[in-house]
């Protein structure tokens, strides 16, 4: 069925040579865009597969692709992919794969015409029927790519209507060759040539009524050919047809059937339901078995229907189906849904999943199509995978009240993909009451799955480990290879687990999950191409026929085995896990909202964690891009992004800024039952923006509301007290700590800076350098370093607060750093000023006035006086003229 | 939105029966559909089924409901 997108149809036996056309053909593509317009039937498709036929333009023969009206842009891509592999284009690996059917990313299309500029040869290709039913974004990229191969790729669009393509553009350039409804118009001679093939003996004048009545329409002369061949009087026919008002299509398409034998009528009508058909399934709709010698003989008088190339398929033309249809309608009502149901059953039996959901939609027979997706496991099929659209599309009419467990299985899911959660919750309820012990595996499995999924939205870790057991069993009660059938049915269910895990506050859990999932997509390393021993073309193409539908939940799991892996302090393998996430959702051109944010979004985290502000910032805005683009993010990534955000702030030094972060991401946490480790993140990373404002009152008041045994909430406690000059109850704090191995790095390595500053206070000098020397050797692993900077601020501001003697006492924390000291660690008890600040206080040094500044800033004069207050803090001052001058004495001006 | 639709030759019951929505007045060798259109998809949508059935439209116009 797919080979048949890919060839062009065979050109018919009798045929009008159109040399002027063809010739037109050839000269246009040695410019970048032919377009073929013109009304259905007007003979675009013949005379483009005739030119292909006869060699197109040697030495490569044009690569011929099929659109069809509902083509997605991912799935139209994967076409031309596809095409492109067939006809031997070889593209590099790198260029990807879309898999997702809403779209592909602009990069894809980069690498894509990148790939065709580099090609030894140009690649004429043919995209027929590409008709402005295709959303706009497909015109677009392929406009783009057009553009940007630079000459690689030569196009021909058969279409009819005009291209939403700027074709001023083309015309200004003399880039475009145009075949409209005009040139393809038969000519007089035309005709004659035409009825000559059919063997018919016509009057001129005959051949002149013809011509009034068609105006020159191909497919009008063509049919009107075959109507005289069954008249007994030809010239007659073409008389009668000449005074008849009816519209043409309809009345010479009546005149042929009724011309047919009633058996050939009645399969005619009856194929018409689908666009294609093979002699078996002609069989199957019609109870005979005929179908292969009609369908040969209609083919070659080219009549309705076309033999698709080298196949047993035959198409209907598009405009005789719409007819045809609409008289099966009127002759026999009601039998248009019994077809679709048989035609579902037949392309079942034959293998076809997803055109037999189509089929069986269309026919309103919702347990057989539901049925079909849960009993060969493919339910996941509605979450991933290029037909994800299609099929959700074919679903979208399902009633509730449909009978059986399986259209209530399906309508949950399909209720799941949009997070309609009160009506999935609704269809699940019924799928339970459909469902019983007795069920077929394959249902249960479903049902246990769904549950999974859902635990996503819900947040109920108990309810999605119960789901998950459940779906383990039936899992062990299945043939294994009808489970190796549906990859991505596990690695959806895995990847879901681990992040309902996730969001509970239990990584090291989720992280076994999770791990399962990426083997379960086949591992990081072996998506085609990259797997060692494969030979170059032979797996990286795209298409329908390689789509496992796993790069969604690879992706997906590896972002949250990032996220877990981050909570785990492990920054290395944090990152590693992102990029490789990322790099997954690149190769597979997975357009934005099918992303998972996580990736950038661990980035960020670890960006911070090595104080590279601006990289951490960079990665959060595209994190929350991507979070704004798609579904509602898992409530650890809103949390994260939110924690993140707020320390990125709070050592900026905007402590309000940091506040206004945290609070905004209130109301979205409290949607679900927010875990135990994300309401401490939050008080934790709150406690954090009150001290950046110096209010260690208000940091401890948030930490004691929540109370929590996680060391990095009783570490958040220590360098509150500190800040508050509580060294006593700090030290209770830290001591209090699980020992060193039961803590994560950077946990580790706050507690031995807190330690150090704690001696620090009370006057143990070499404790406080001991410690620093101890914090180096930590942090080196990780690559940690905004510890020391972050501590450093609070350093400077424990001995500003704290009694004088203690003050000076501290001061050797300030002292040459050890040798192997990171470069941060150089100035560790100042907090540097943002460039911001740095820029206000040169204002401010130039004697101007906070409105002054604010207008040479293009800012408001609030944002300059927030600024001076950061500013004051930082130098420990508490005039602008004192601030000025403090920093001329540290150079910073 | 009500729209009239002039259409060459004269559409028969078994086109017609496509468009419930749309009255049909036959006028010498054209036919005129006339109905309400709910918004601009429903007219695109309408132009295209009138030209995969190979209806050709002369002309389209509002007119007062």
């Amino acid at each position: 069925m797919l080979t048949a997108r890919f060839t062009a149809p065979a050109v018919p036996k009798t045929l009008v040579h159109r040399p002027e056309l063809l010739r037109r053909l050839t000269a246009g593509v040695r410019g970048p865009l032919t377009l073929i317009n013109g009304p259905a039937g007007s003979g675009k498709t013949v005379l483009t597969a005739h030119w292909a036929a006869a060699g197109g333009c040697a030495p490569r023969a044009p690569l011929w692709l099929t659109v069809e009206p509902d083509d997605a842009p991912g799935v139209f891509w994967a076409y031309v992919l596809e095409a492109l592999h067939r006809g031997g284009v070889e593209l590099p690996a790198a260029v990807g794969r879309p898999t997702r059917a809403e779209g592909v990313t602009q990069s894809f299309l980069v690498r894509l015409a990148a790939g065709l500029a580099d090609s030894a040869q140009p690649v004429v290709l043919v995209l027929d029927q590409f008709d402005t039913a295709q959303p706009p974004a497909m015109t677009e990229g392929l406009d783009f790519v057009l553009r940007h191969a630079a000459g690689g790729l030569r196009i021909v669009l058969t279409s009819r209507t005009d291209s939403l393509l700027p074709l001023h553009r083309y015309r200004a350039a003399g880039e475009i060759a145009e075949i409209r409804h005009a040139d393809l118009r038969f000519t007089h001679a035309d005709a004659e040539a035409l009825l000559g093939e059919h063997r018919l003996d016509i009057s001129q004048a005959g051949i002149r009524l013809l011509m009034r009545r068609t105006e020159g329409w191909a497919a009008g002369v063509r049919l009107c050919a075959l109507a005289m061949q069954r008249s007994p009087d030809p010239e007659a026919f073409v008389r009668q047809f000449a005074a008849d008002r009816t519209t043409i299509a309809d009345y010479l398409l009546k005149e042929v059937l009724d011309a047919q034998p009633p058996d050939t009528q009645d399969l005619l009508l009856r194929v018409s339901v689908t666009d294609r058909v093979h002699p078996d399934l002609a069989d199957a709709l019609t109870g005979r078995d005929d179908a292969a010698r009609t369908l040969a003989g209609l083919a070659r008088d080219n009549a309705f229907l076309e033999q698709v190339d080298a196949s047993a398929w035959y198409r209907l033309h598009p405009l005789f189906a719409e007819v045809l249809r609409a008289h099966l309608r009127q002759r026999h009502p009601g039998l248009e849904q019994q077809l679709h149901g048989r035609a579902a059953r037949w392309l079942a039996g034959t293998g076809r999943l997803t055109e037999a959901v189509v089929q069986g939609a269309a026919a309103g027979d919702w347990p057989f199509a539901a049925g079909q997706l849960v009993d060969d496991l493919a339910i996941g099929r509605l979450f991933t995978g290029l037909e994800a659209e299609q099929l959700n599309r074919a679903f979208a009419p399902l009633p509730a009240e449909a009978p059986g467990a399986a259209p209530a299985l399906v309508g949950a899911a399909a209720r799941l993909v949009v997070q309609d959660l009160p009506g999935y919750e609704d269809a699940a309820r019924r799928a339970d009451s459909r469902l019983s012990p007795g069920s077929g595996a394959a249902a249960r499995l479903s049902r246990a799955f769904l549950g999974v999924l859902a635990g996503r939205t819900t947040g109920d870790l108990a309810a999605t480990e119960r789901a998950a057991a459940d779906a383990e069993r039936v899992l062990g009660e299945l043939p294994p290879p009808r489970v190796a059938a549906h990859p991505e049915l596990r690695a959806l269910l895995l990847a879901a687990l681990g992040a309902v895990r996730l969001g509970a506050g239990r990584p090291d859990a989720a992280e076994s999950a999770l791990a399962a999932a990426v083997e379960a997509c086949g591992g990081p390393g072996t998506e085609p191409g990259t797997e060692p021993g494969t030979e170059p073309g032979t797996d990286r193409r795209a298409g329908a026929g390689t789509d496992t539908g796993t790069q969604y939940p690879l992706c997906d799991a590896l972002g949250s085995l990032a996220l877990a892996e981050l909570m785990r302090g492990r920054l290395r393998r944090a990152a590693e896990h992102a990029r490789a996430s990322l790099a997954v959702a690149e190769q597979a051109a997975l357009p934005p909202e099918r992303r998972s944010g996580a990736g950038h979004l661990v980035l960020a985290g670890v960006a911070v964690e090595h104080d590279d502000l601006p990289a951490a910032r960079s990665h959060l805005d595209l994190a929350t891009a991507i979070a704004a683009a798609g579904p509602r993010p898992d409530a650890v990534a809103a949390v994260l992004a939110a924690v993140i955000g707020a320390r990125i702030a709070a050592y900026e030094g905007d402590g309000g800024a940091a506040l206004a972060v945290l609070t905004r991401l209130r109301p979205a946490a409290t949607a679900t039952p927010a875990s135990a480790w994300a309401v401490d993140e939050l008080a934790v990373a709150e406690s954090a923006a009150h001290l950046a404002r110096g209010d260690a009152a208000a940091a401890l008041r948030v930490l004691d509301a929540a109370p929590c045994g996680r060391p990095e909430h009783a570490l958040a406690r220590a360098r509150a007290l500190l800040a508050a000059g509580r060294t006593g109850p700090a030290a209770r704090e830290l001591a209090g700590l699980p020992a060193d191995d039961g803590l994560a790095a950077p946990a580790r390595l706050a507690a031995c800076l807190l330690r150090g500053r704690l001696a620090a206070a009370q006057g143990d000098t070499e404790e406080a350098r001991r410690r620093q020397a101890e914090a180096v050797d930590l942090a080196r692993p990780e690559g940690l370093r905004l510890p020391f900077a972050e501590g450093g601020a609070r350093v400077r501001r424990t001995l500003r607060e704290a009694p004088r003697p203690a003050a000076r006492q501290g001061r050797p924390a300030d002292g040459p750093p050890p040798a192997v000291a990171p470069p941060v660690v150089a100035p560790p008890v100042v907090e540097s000023l943002s460039a911001r600040e740095t820029e206000v206080l040169r204002q401010a040094a130039r004697m101007l006035s906070t409105e002054e500044i604010a207008a040479e800033l293009y800012v408001s004069a609030n944002t300059v006086k927030t600024h001076l207050k950061s500013i004051y803090r930082k130098l420990g001052v508490t005039r602008r003229s004192d601030a000025v001058h403090r920093a001329q004495a540290l150079g910073l001006l | 939105m009500r729209y009239e639709f002039r259409i060459s030759g004269v559409v028969p019951d078994t086109l017609a029966a496509n468009f419930p929505e749309l009255d049909r007045i036959p006028v010498r060798e054209q036919t005129l559909l006339l109905g309400i259109v709910a918004d601009e998809a429903h007219l695109y949508g309408l132009l295209t089924r009138f030209q995969s059935l190979g209806l050709r439209v002369l002309e389209m116009r509002q007119v007062p409901a």
